[in-house]
């Protein structure tokens, strides 16, 4: 007997005698067809792309609001809402042309003032958007459909800045909602994109759900992650927020949700093993485990202890702890960017892939003059990247002779204590662990936690004027061949002086129910095109 | 006894501040910043700054404590720093499943424990005597999350009679409402039920030894009536007590149930809230919570006289 029998036979036993009056749970074939059942990596917690820059935000706004470019499959900038784009010879002035027919999903049309709002806001919290509003000497509406940005120095990435999908995205919002302070919430959902947000339904922390906007003009081409048609095949996608990965296993199993973003590597086994579930790899892009150092306080203000740890490191012991004993989920890495894409490169990255050589770093530490100061190793314990990292961390640091002050804690407070700049002994700290989605690490535009301009770079501070103007060299680049040789420098540099520690690159997988169709890898949960039988 | 009532409201409100205070000082003081969550890892340090100013949380503590209680007063719990939506709406979305799920709970323990309870005293030292202490012993020492696991992967994933997880609004029909917390509350139930059972038993031992049991059984009482009428209702006040504390119970337990199953309740947002540092959500709830408890408290010594009619405020 199972469920809906079960079901049938109680609602007719006891609804009769008891509660003749009661529905029973009404099975629409074709509704449930139409709604996708998802569940997201995360809580979607806030609804501003903009203001809150976590992914669960960016993978949730990438239904509501359009951008203006798109990365593919091959990360390269396509048109999306701009039907052309001229730029000056000089390089220092952009003309963008929009789409006709695109609308709001309030029924307004989308008009170049609502651009140029939209990119005023995000380029305020987007560091290639800081960037060019640096270099910005106006950005205004010239008619309906077109804007115009003017710049006081070229800036040859530009198509990459607003098709990136790294937080935050440059969305298209109405220009009333993209008028408000890009560090104040938004309260107003009015998208631009295939889907429309239900703001009635949505229940922070447990739902969130989004209906097909009828008017949505997608691109011709066929849809290629943020670039071409957007066409969604399914009326009504659902966010269902499961915290605990059993019970997500076991919904998909039975059939209650449809498509899992983030199942743990434990429970794949389990999945596998069911005939109705499909699983693979999520995101081709991946991610990086990291752990950084503060280059401010010692024991790591001094460059020789921070090539200590560097020395000892054994990436492989990182990513077994962190996805087990699964070959094909990891690999080590000689370099700061994404392995697989076009910036890549291993140039002076042998002492990251060399395995631990415990003599050089005993001898390393020795010359560094480290006089046994406990070293205050942060380590998120809610977060499992964090924890399997830290872990492997503070046996390595031991072994190496350090006195590791092992600080476990949770992701909120690890980020109020990283951003302290107080010595060790007053609140300060030596070492934090964290991750970042190999699509941010693809390019040094996007990898904010590359720059080494010291109190203005990330936590940490470090201060590598090499590295600073390998990247300055990279913006400049006319070419992929002048790109590489910007990211050869940067690479080479940033290890010499052990700008932070990779600690190995690792794929997470994806699954859903055999009866949807159309899923890709992506990084992101790519929802246009995917259907249900 | 409106006096007792009255004067037992009253005391509700000191309670309740310093419950306020307490939760704020201790959110104060408590590590964690909700600037660096919303910021992202992609932040730099000058953004969360400026997000921290921009919430206020760079205010000094009797500038916001005196904020917050100034909008409690009117009835203002404030806004989540993170949804942008007001506390007492977050409460009021959650609040059915949370009611829902220790209502069941109450319901299905209650009917359960105190029979057993009584059964036990009655065949005291028989072998269904120890099946239920037996029984109790094992609610008190499984924890809920494995016994939710091992309902959902029985009723749900190997017979499919029930779903793993959510929650059905009851203004959708009683059976779906049913189907969707009958798992988590005999989950949750496991402790309470050894809990009300154990004390059942015991108080109804004492009872069934007193003289006028004797003299009921004497004047040709039922076994019924004895144990129901004559023994139970004197048993009542230290079961009802127990019932009481018990709603703590349930409400700590209601936070791992309703991860365990994805009910969309007021545990989940506490636990998610307490994670992201949301502090006017944890405030709101926790002062409810409080609140809650001590209106139980109040209710369970007011039917303290329905039982014990010796008893008079």
């Amino acid at each position: 007997m199972d469920r809906r029998t079960f079901l049938r036979a109680g609602t007719a036993a006891g609804g009769t005698a008891l509660l003749g009056g009661m529905p029973a749970p009404a099975l629409s074939q074709g509704a449930a067809a139409r709604t996708l059942r998802f569940v997201p990596q995360a809580n979607l917690a806030n609804f501003d792309p903009i203001w809150g820059t976590q992914y669960v935000v960016r993978n949730a706004a990438i239904l509501v609001w359009d951008t203006l470019y798109g990365f593919d499959d091959q990360l390269r900038p396509q048109r999306q809402m701009v039907e052309s784009e001229e730029v000056s010879q000089d390089g220092l002035t952009w003309t963008f042309r929009l789409r006709s027919g695109l609308k709001f999903h309030d029924g307004s049309p989308v008009l170049a003032k609502d651009c140029v709002a939209s990119l005023t806001r995000w380029s305020a919290r987007d560091s290639m958007g800081l960037m060019l509003r640096g270099l910005q000497e106006e950005l205004v509406a010239v008619d309906d459909r077109t804007f115009r940005w003017v710049l006081k120095k070229s800036f040859p990435k530009m198509l990459m800045a607003l098709g990136k999908n790294s937080t935050p995205m440059a969305f298209i919002m109405p220009e009333r909602i993209a008028r408000t302070d890009p560090f104040q919430q938004i309260s107003d959902y009015v998208g631009s994109g295939p889907m429309r947000f239900v703001r009635n339904e949505w229940v922070p922390g447990a739902k969130a759900v989004f209906e097909r906007f009828a008017d949505y003009q997608p691109r011709q081409e066929p849809g290629n992650w943020l670039a071409g048609g957007k066409r969604m095949l399914v009326d009504r996608i659902e966010w269902l927020v499961m915290p605990d990965p059993a019970t997500a296993s076991a919904a998909l199993q039975n059939g209650e949700v449809d498509w899992w973003e983030n199942p743990i590597t434990d429970l794949v086994p389990q999945l596998r093993r069911n005939r109705n579930i499909r699983v693979d790899i999520a995101d081709p892009l991946g991610n990086i485990g990291t752990f950084r150092m503060n280059h401010t306080t010692t024991p790591f203000n001094n460059v020789k202890a921070r090539q200590a740890v560097m020395a000892a490191l054994s990436q492989e012991d990182y990513m077994r702890a962190l996805v087990g004993d699964d070959n094909n989920l990891w690999k080590t890495l000689g370099g700061f960017f994404t392995p697989g894409t076009p910036l890549y490169t291993e140039a002076g990255g042998e002492a990251l892939k060399a395995g631990p050589r415990m003599d050089l770093a005993k001898r390393l530490l020795a010359e560094s003059g480290y006089n046994g100061t406990p070293v205050p190793c942060i380590v998120a314990q809610d977060q499992p990247i964090t924890k399997a990292q830290g872990d492997v961390t503070a046996d390595l640091l031991k072994r190496i002779g350090f006195n590791v002050d092992f600080v476990a804690t949770d992701w909120g407070t690890t980020g109020q204590r990283r951003a302290m700049k107080n010595p060790v002994g007053q609140g300060g700290w030596s070492m934090f662990h964290s991750w970042h989605a190999g699509a941010d690490c693809t390019i040094p535009a996007t990898q904010i936690h590359l720059r080494a301009n010291g109190e203005r770079a990330w936590f940490g501070w470090p201060e590598i004027p090499a590295v600073e103007s390998a990247i300055a060299e990279w913006f400049n680049a006319p070419d992929l061949a002048a790109e590489k040789a910007a990211a050869d420098k940067i690479n080479r540099a940033a290890v010499e002086n052990v700008l932070y520690v990779p600690t190995g690159f690792f794929l997470t997988y994806q699954a859903w129910r055999s009866n949807v169709s159309g899923i890709v890898k992506g990084p992101f949960p790519v929802p246009w095109g995917v259907s249900k039988a | 006894m409106f006096a007792y009532v009255v004067r037992r409201v009253l005391a509700t409100i000191p309670v309740m501040a310093i419950v306020a205070l307490f939760v704020f000082s201790l959110l104060y003081l408590a590590p964690g910043d909700p600037a660096a969550v919303i910021a992202g890892d992609q932040a730099t340090p000058q953004d969360v700054e400026r997000i921290r100013a921009s919430l206020g949380l760079d205010r000094p503590y009797l500038v916001r404590f005196g904020s917050w209680v100034w909008d409690i007063l009117h009835g203002d719990m404030g806004v989540s720093i993170f949804t942008n939506l007001p506390v007492t709406t977050m409460i009021q979305q959650r609040i059915e499943p949370t009611l829902s799920l220790m209502i069941l709970t109450l319901i299905l323990a209650v009917s359960i424990a105190v029979p057993m309870g009584v059964l036990a005293a009655w065949k005291q030292g028989t072998i269904i005597d120890r099946a239920v202490m037996a029984f109790a012993v094992l609610g008190f020492s499984v924890p809920v999350f494995v016994v939710g696991y091992l309902l959902a992967y029985v009723f749900a994933l190997e017979l499919d009679w029930l779903p793993v997880q959510g929650y059905t609004a009851f203004s959708n029909g009683f059976f779906p409402w049913l189907e969707n917390l009958i798992l988590p509350a005999i989950a949750l139930g496991g402790v309470y039920i050894a809990l009300i059972a154990r004390i059942t038993r015991a108080t109804m031992l004492e009872v069934l030894g007193q003289d006028y049991i004797r003299t009921a059984r004497a004047k040709g009482a039922g076994q019924g009536s004895i144990l129901f009428l004559h023994a139970l209702k004197n048993a009542a006040v230290p079961i009802v007590t127990v019932i009481g504390i018990g709603i703590a119970l349930l409400i700590g337990g209601a936070v791992v149930t309703e991860s365990v199953f994805a009910i969309p309740g007021l545990g989940r947002l506490t636990v998610d809230a307490i994670l992201r540092r949301d502090y006017p959500v944890i405030q709101g709830v926790v002062l409810l919570f409080s609140f809650v408890y001590v209106l139980v408290n109040l209710l369970i010594d007011l039917v303290y006289t329905l039982f014990d009619p010796r008893i008079r405020y």
